[in-house]
């Protein structure tokens, strides 16, 4: 079960040095809540590239093959023959191509986001507060019990509003 | 709105107009107030029911026009040979424009890096969908019998309706409905932050657990922020060649026709551009009595009416430009069934349309050189209800003049729209704005988590300075 303590901060140069207090004592595993997208927690966390671009990339190029091969497979199976014109033809069937590598690239991005958000979350974890929507930043350290002490001091120095312990 | 705060100009540039990459709301001063300010524009008001309840009776008129043409025939209409695309097929149009302007901001302007979009996204993206959702309407009504809808869809059936993949309208089906889904999804995707928040302050239980599910535990944790940021960004750029696809699609409609002032190559950017230029109309047509009734006046400025109007000036100046050069490629070709199509179409049968056309889509517009017009939002709003006007005539000079003036004179004839046409043209307006006012008081008009990127964040340096009496 998750263990740790949450800090609530209203200053955003404060929530950084915890998490850079933090990191330095490796504490435990860091999640931060933000009401809006920070790069100051992008530097303070340095966190990976987003894996997202891999399904937005795979969905395309699957999107766009399916787009030619849905018109081609639709056209041979059922053709319309007309003299003098192929019965598959690529230039017209770049459309359906593009609309679906569109169509099919942005779904699996969305799907690429909830995975790795893992949302749809059906209950709220621990080390979750409703003011990190309004005002208010997270910083919610999991760590071992023996180390809790350590990041409540840390949250209190650095400046937080609030810290409380949760499981 | 007692609630909300005036806004405060005394920090306004001393020179506004100057451009400027990003969007300043000094009168903005911290995240409390965005939420508050934002939020209060979901209470329910009077006006608020007195619109939705005019909105509701013109979809009444709309519904019954329809059933009646249901009952008696397409013939009730006005379609006379060889005039059989008309009111429907021109609204429909009229409607994928407007939807254009929604994915440009939300999209094209954001991978632009154009602050100004910032405060005025949502509202467009919403407007998008709604067009689309009232586009799509049209083509059903269009075919008479709606009931049997399901034959447009292409799929290989046993009733020898075989798809045919190179048709325009099939490439239609295919385009509108992606549009249709990627805009959707990108509206929601924008919302879930703002619906979280929503959630955080709702304080009905059975409000909290409905936007609980509707925003899908969403968190605001560094890591959803990280992989959002991505997938918005991915998005955004799949969306921006994607309105220009769409429209070209709609424009290979006629100009795959051998019609008399169809078959003609610029279709495409002419119709890209008169569609984003139309959607612009339409946003200022909502923006600006929603600026003002809910006193938004200090996040949707002036620079942001600005900046949207240059937009909007730009379009024009295109769209003019296609229509002059619509006449010089009938007068280059030396065809004469183009060249009489073109001088009928202004000096003819249909000069009333053409000439409103031109007024409202090409000769108003120029006003907006003018920088005190440009930042006036009694003009801009004025202005945007003439555009849409003429945007409709545009679509209505398109279609209706070709088909009634094609190459012999046995198919020259004339184009009367009924009432039970006019009834549906003001039904589609009642059912977009129904959807319109239910959305805006279900959600954020405004992204607040995005206005929140742009308000400085607090800092303990500037508060701990301040406590002890220093300035900055």
């Amino acid at each position: 079960m998750a263990q740790g303590m949450l800090g609530a901060f209203l200053e955003i140069d404060a929530a950084c040095d915890a998490i850079a207090e933090l990191k330095k004592q490796n504490v435990g595993k860091i999640t931060v809540f933000t009401p809006t997208p920070r790069h100051e927690f992008e530097n303070a966390l340095q966190p990976p590239k987003s894996p997202v671009r891999r399904y937005t990339l795979v969905g395309a190029l699957s999107g766009a093959i399916f787009g030619y091969w849905i018109a081609i497979w639709g056209s041979n199976y059922w053709p319309m023959v007309v003299g003098g014109k192929a019965i598959s033809s690529w230039i017209p069937y770049t459309i359906f191509s593009f609309e679906l590598m569109v169509l099919v690239g942005g779904l699996s991005t969305v799907a690429g986001l909830f995975i790795h958000s893992r949302i749809p979350r059906l209950t709220m974890t621990v080390g979750y507060d409703p003011r990190f929507s309004g005002s208010y930043y997270g910083v919610w350290v999991e760590c071992l019990p023996e180390r809790l002490k350590d990041a409540e001091t840390i949250l209190r120095d650095a400046g937080a509003e609030e810290v409380r312990g949760e499981q | 709105m007692a609630t909300l705060a005036q806004p405060d100009l005394t920090n306004e540039p001393k020179r506004p107009n100057i451009a400027k990459a990003g969007l300043q709301l000094p009168a903005v001063k911290d995240y409390a107030q965005v939420d508050r300010e934002i939020m209060a524009t979901l209470r329910p008001t009077k006006a608020w029911f007195t619109l939705l309840m005019a909105s509701m009776t013109c979809l009444a008129i709309g519904a019954a026009s329809w059933i009646y043409q249901i009952y008696a025939g397409l013939g009730v209409a006005g379609y006379s040979p060889p005039v059989m695309w008309g009111v429907y097929i021109i609204t429909f149009v009229f409607w994928i424009g407007i939807g254009h302007a929604g994915t440009l901001i939300s999209a094209i302007l954001y991978l632009f890096r154009a602050g100004f979009r910032t405060t005025i996204y949502r509202c467009a993206e919403a407007m998008t969908v709604f067009a689309v959702m009232t586009a799509g309407l049209f083509p059903i009504i269009h075919i008479g019998r709606p009931w049997k809808f399901f034959w447009l869809i292409p799929y290989p059936n046993w009733r020898l309706l075989w798809p045919n993949f190179k048709s325009p309208l099939v490439w239609d089906v295919f385009a509108i409905s992606t549009y249709l889904t990627i805009s959707v999804t990108f509206l929601f995707i924008g919302l879930l932050p703002d619906i979280a928040t929503l959630r955080d302050a709702e304080k009905n239980p059975m409000k909290k657990q409905l936007l609980s599910i509707l925003s899908f535990g969403w968190r605001n944790s560094e890591n959803e922020w990280r992989h959002f940021a991505r997938a918005y960004l991915f998005l955004a750029a799949f969306s921006t060649p994607l309105v220009l696809s769409v429209h070209s699609v709609v424009s290979f409609d006629f100009s795959m026709a051998l019609v008399p002032g169809w078959h003609t190559t610029i279709f495409a950017p002419y119709f890209v551009a008169g569609a984003i230029f139309s959607g612009m109309g339409m946003v200022f047509t909502i923006i600006i009595p929603i600026r003002k009734y809910f006193k938004l006046e200090h996040y949707v400025t002036l620079n942001v009416m600005d900046a949207g109007a240059k937009l909007t000036l730009f379009t024009s100046m295109v769209v003019g430009c296609a229509y002059l050069v619509e006449f010089f490629i009938a007068w280059y070709s030396g065809v004469q069934v183009e060249q009489d199509y073109f001088w009928n179409r202004v000096f003819g049968q249909w000069w009333y349309a053409a000439w409103i056309m031109l007024t409202c889509n090409m000769i108003l517009p120029l006003s907006l050189f003018s920088q005190k017009l440009r930042r006036n939002p009694a003009w801009l709003f004025v202005l945007s209800l003439f555009i849409n006007i003429g945007m409709w005539y545009e679509r209505f000079v398109i279609i209706v003049p070709g088909l009634s003036h094609e190459f012999v004179p046995w198919q020259w004839s004339g184009y009367r729209p009924t009432f039970i046409d006019m009834g549906i043209l003001i039904g589609s307006f009642g059912w977009f704005f129904m959807w319109f006012l239910l959305f805006i008081k279900q959600l954020p008009v405004i992204a607040i988590a995005e206005v929140k990127e742009i308000v400085p964040p607090r800092l303990r340096r500037a508060a701990s300075s301040a406590s002890h009496g220093g300035g900055h």
